[in-house]
């Protein structure tokens, strides 16, 4: 096992025991105390495991899982910042189908194969996009009655 | 620039302005959400589908209103996200419980009290009632407490969860008959504490006088009494607590209707308020309500109002002991 | 027979239409992410309103039966599982369609709930009395006990270290504690007012599984080599059949357990997909396949979710009590016309009761006839770019999750819990224990709380959880399992991940 997979097992090993131990103190300290007992329960098996996981990590004893590599982690980058922009911004400021189209429209742009210079490519994408968006006001606003937050345009 | 940026402003006052000021007058342009803090299929969630079909009809608002579950803790859930999060612009009302939602703001770790929320009408009331298996060696609500007397604390008794109005009933039984008993409430509402009761897990249980109507119908439980003030037409048969000799008011009643947030337009609020009741008295509503056992009590904005105020100062008064 | 005296009914053109729309609607909603049965089902109940008691129940029936399988289109084709009855169906099911046999994988799926759903339905005619006295067995102190087994097979569900299991299903269990208390109506852990009302269950469903198969497909950069990630062979339904009867082990276990879950008040159709996929990994002679696109675990999965939705409304027909918030449903549905379930519903409502079972069984037919339809269309949707199915994919869970309660809050506790499962999963941790830990919770924490005032007021905790022959026997088959996992730890080889387990089994065959 190279040393890449290994220190990023004791990283997230490390944060899932912070977060065993986290909780467990706080479900020992909190009122009032009878709203937590099945909390203490499962917190503290949580937090023995996770410590046992860190320590094997620790000693590079981890043999499932295989990391995340550094190509991978570039490759997913712009497309993980348009997801986090979308959903944890776009979709309420701009409306869910405005936000819905752009994002839709970026993702399909950045990920498809084809070359970004011809114009068949661009029609492609922006048909598949209107499709999409269709369905999805066929299905959720016509259909199922459901008013999603509406900023700009729709 | 600040001259630009005013002169935008005061054209898109100009622009929003009038829009605003006759925006009610159409009110409702789309459809209507009401949030119910009890699961699909529950007694609450069951009623506020039926009392509102009729909302899309142009003599009612000529809008539908599509129900949403918002389900957990007894009501909690639900109304701490409406007094906290909904929009106060008249597209999202909610179906309340009283005393439910009453008692928990009392008790305390929500955010809502009766000062959030803006009633606009009240559609029906389902009384407490004491439930026993149908192969019970209880009788009467004496046979009960004669048990509860010589077993302290060891009458199990079984309802929808803490401070929802079989709490409220279950309190109010302690301390008129002068005993300890041990209420079990039950995470899965009241369908869950009347299984307990049928499988014999507890001795006895607390229950919806409309859920109990249709268990005793199927011959699975005995109904011993009734937490209100008069005996109910659907069960003329069962005496009242009081009939039996604890003193015991209608401050379990649960009733149900539709609120507001606080902040909604007061022309939306008079709006429905006006329009609302109608549809309680539609006479297909009626039907329907009648035949699914659940008795109705229509009361306009002004009852209501007047009705959460005594059911505030009782509740505070009885839970003030705990 | 009485059944079979009303079966004419089911024919007569209003009702075959009703049932029809039904289970053609109920296959969309279904495969619709975020929408449950539950939902489906009390969105369809303003519609009888208009209609006879006897109509509207058949358009519910058959609305019920083709929600449940519908799920498993969107559980196959883009992982996404619709409800948690088709989680299981996603572990195997998806890893098929990324390996061109999504079609195959849908006409096994529809199969086996059909075999799955007609052997439900048919208990619930024939042992209806047996099965009510069954579902009353069950206290708190047995439903405790059951989330207990629920946990413990979370160590060898879907993952390849006993320990990673383990601690993934304590994951979902604390975040099953998460908001008010259902019992005291404590906050607990508000550490965001997105999770102020706690998790809800299809939110998380959809994020801990969609999310990080939209994050791998990232990875996968503006490659252009065969990265499609369904790319449909076709396949014959005639080999479909031969390889849903070649499956009996599976198919027999999917079914009874699906009955037997499908029957405990409050359990039900959740985790019967679950239980019967790991059961039927522990009994089968290829049990390495699974998790790599085995056929077994989808029929197993998809059999188990259709055989308990007759036995679950065993205790609404029988005791006029729901066990289970779709049966919920189903009984406002038949209330607003002024029948009360019971005992005598039957001999009162011949031919209402005995036309919706009847339009049950029908409707379970005509929902695998739509299906394995829908599993030939699937074929034709060939070469979906990975772009695309990214796009598609978040774009749906999106959508999906803020659709259960109109709540922005969900959507962003899909998306974390998303984000956070694809670092996990990199890590060897799986999804499906996880939520299998987020549905336990809350059973096992209010069973025991009860079970315990119970106990307090009564006999006693040791006397109450510990005597019984019914608590005997699930803490015997609690031990067993645990015993099997800590077995599987020691005994077996492991492999390194679930992608090099499937590329393991791609280079054996």
């Amino acid at each position: 096992m190279t040393s890449l997979p290994r220190s990023q097992h004791i990283i997230a090993s490390g944060l899932i025991a912070a977060v065993g131990v986290t909780i467990a103190y706080i479900s020992y300290t909190q009122e009032p105390a009878e709203a937590y007992v099945f909390p203490r329960l499962i917190s503290s098996v949580f937090a023995v495991l996770a410590i046992w996981t860190f320590v094997k990590a620790v000693l590079g004893r981890t043999k499932v899982g295989n990391g995340i590599s550094g190509d991978a982690m570039l490759k997913m980058a712009p497309g993980l910042v348009v997801t986090l922009v979308y959903v944890f911004w776009a979709a309420k400021a701009l409306g869910f189908y405005t936000a819905t189209t752009i994002a839709f429209f970026i993702l399909v742009s950045l990920y498809d194969p084809a070359p970004h210079t011809q114009l068949k490519t661009w029609v492609k994408r922006i048909a598949i996009t209107a499709g999409f968006m269709l369905v999805m006001y066929g299905l959720f606003a016509q259909l199922l009655n459901v008013f999603t937050p509406r900023e700009t345009l729709f | 620039m600040r001259k630009w940026i005013a002169g935008a402003a005061l054209a898109l006052a100009a622009m929003t302005g009038p829009a605003l000021a006759d925006g009610h007058a159409s009110y409702p342009e789309r459809p209507i959400m009401m949030m119910v803090s009890y699961g699909a299929g529950g007694a609450t969630d069951f009623q506020a589908r039926i009392v509102t079909m009729t909302a899309g009809n142009e003599d009612a608002l000529g809008m539908p209103i599509a129900i949403l579950n918002r389900p957990g803790a007894g009501g909690r859930v639900g109304w701490n996200w409406f007094a906290t999060e909904a929009e106060a612009d008249g597209y999202t009302l909610a179906a309340y419980n009283v005393p439910h939602f009453i008692a928990q703001s009392i008790e305390g770790g929500v955010s809502y009290s009766t000062d959030d929320f803006e009633p606009i009408a009240n559609w029906g009331a389902d009384p407490a009632v004491f439930v026993v298996g149908a192969d019970s060696e209880f009788d009467s609500m004496a046979d009960v407490v004669a048990y509860a007397k010589e077993n302290p604390g060891g009458l199990t008794f079984s309802g929808a969860g803490l401070f929802v109005g079989h709490h409220i009933a279950a309190l109010q039984l302690e301390k008129a008959a002068g005993v300890k008993l041990a209420y079990i409430p039950n995470n899965a509402g009241g369908a869950g504490a009347m299984r307990a009761v049928i499988a014999g897990e507890v001795l006895g249980g607390v229950n919806n006088l409309s859920d109990a109507f249709r268990a005793q119908a199927a011959g699975n439980v005995k109904i011993l009494g009734v937490f209100d003030l008069e005996r109910n037409a659907f069960l003329p048969d069962v005496p009242t607590m009081k009939e039996q000799g604890f003193d015991i008011d209608n401050a379990s009643v649960n009733f149900r209707g539709v609120m507001v947030p606080k902040g909604t337009p007061q022309e939306v609020i008079d709006r429905l308020a006006e329009v609302v009741p109608t549809m309680f008295e539609n006479k297909r509503v009626q039907s329907r309500m009648e035949a699914g056992g659940s008795p109705m009590a229509i009361m306009t904005r002004d009852e209501v109002i007047e009705m959460w105020a005594a059911r505030q100062a009782t509740l505070e008064e009885l839970l003030a002991g705990l | 027979m009485d059944f079979l005296f009303y079966m004419g009914d089911v024919f007569t053109p209003i009702n075959f239409g009703l049932l029809l729309l039904g289970t053609i609607g109920g296959l969309i909603l279904g495969a619709t992410p975020g929408l449950s049965p539950t939902m489906a089902v009390a969105l369809l109940i303003p519609f009888t309103f208009q209609l006879e008691p006897q109509q509207g129940l058949i358009l519910l029936g058959a609305a019920y039966t083709s929600t449940v399988a519908g799920g498993a289109v969107s559980a196959i084709l883009l992982k996404i599982p619709g409800a948690p009855a088709n989680i299981a169906t996603t572990l195997d099911g998806h890893t098929m369609a990324t390996k061109g046999e999504g079609a195959k994988a849908l006409q096994l799926s529809f199969l086996a709930s059909a075999v799955g759903g007609l052997f439900g339905v048919f208990l619930l005619i024939f042992l209806t009395p047996v099965l009510a006295q069954w579902a009353l067995a069950f206290g708190p102190s047995h439903l405790f006990w059951l989330a207990i087994l629920g946990v413990t097979v979370i160590g060898t569900l879907d993952s390849s270290s006993v320990v990673k299991g383990l601690l993934a299903g304590c994951i979902g269990l604390w975040l099953a504690t998460i908001g008010f208390d259902d019992i005291m109506g404590a906050q607990r852990f508000i550490f965001h007012p997105s999770v102020s009302g706690g998790i809800n269950v299809i939110p998380a469903l959809i994020g801990l599984f969609a999310i990080p198969q939209v994050i791998t497909m990232f990875t996968k950069g503006r490659s252009s080599d065969d990265a499609e990630i369904i790319s449909v062979k076709r396949h014959p339904i005639r080999l479909a059949f031969v390889e849903v009867l070649r499956r009996k082990t599976a198919l027999f276990i999917g079914t009874i357990t699906g009955t037997i879950i499908g029957l405990i008040p409050g359990v039900g159709g959740q985790i019967a997909g679950l239980v019967a996929y790991d059961q039927s990994k522990k009994f089968s002679r290829e049990s390495e396949k699974f998790g790599t696109g085995h056929s077994e675990g989808v029929i197993a999965a998809e059999s188990a979710n259709n055989a308990m939705v007759g036995p679950s409304l065993v205790p609404l027909l029988t005791l006029s009590i729901p066990g289970s918030p779709t049966a919920a449903v189903l009984l406002g549905g038949l209330l607003i016309h002024g029948i009360f379930p019971g005992p005598d519903l039957f001999m009162n409502y011949p031919q209402v009761a005995w036309t919706f079972i009847d339009s049950m069984l029908i409707g379970q037919i005509l929902m695998c006839i739509f299906g394995l339809y829908i599993a030939g269309l699937a074929a034709r949707v060939a070469r979906v770019p990975h772009a695309v199915m990214a796009a598609v994919v978040l774009g749906l869970a999106v959508f999906g999750s803020y659709s259960v309660q109109n709540s922005m809050g969900d959507v962003y506790v899909m998306a974390s819990l998303g984000v956070g499962m694809y670092f996990l999963e990199r890590f060897g941790f799986s999804a499906a224990p996880l939520v299998l830990g987020l549905i336990l919770g809350p059973i096992a924490e209010a069973n025991f709380i009860q079970g315990s005032m119970i106990a307090n007021a009564t006999v006693g905790m040791g006397s109450y959880f510990f005597t019984g022959w019914l608590n005997w026997l699930l803490i015997l088959i609690v031990l067993a399992s645990v015993s099997y996992s800590i077995w599987m730890e020691v005994a077996q080889r492991r492999y390194t991940t679930k992608d090099d387990a499937v590329a393991k089994e791609e280079a054996m065959s």
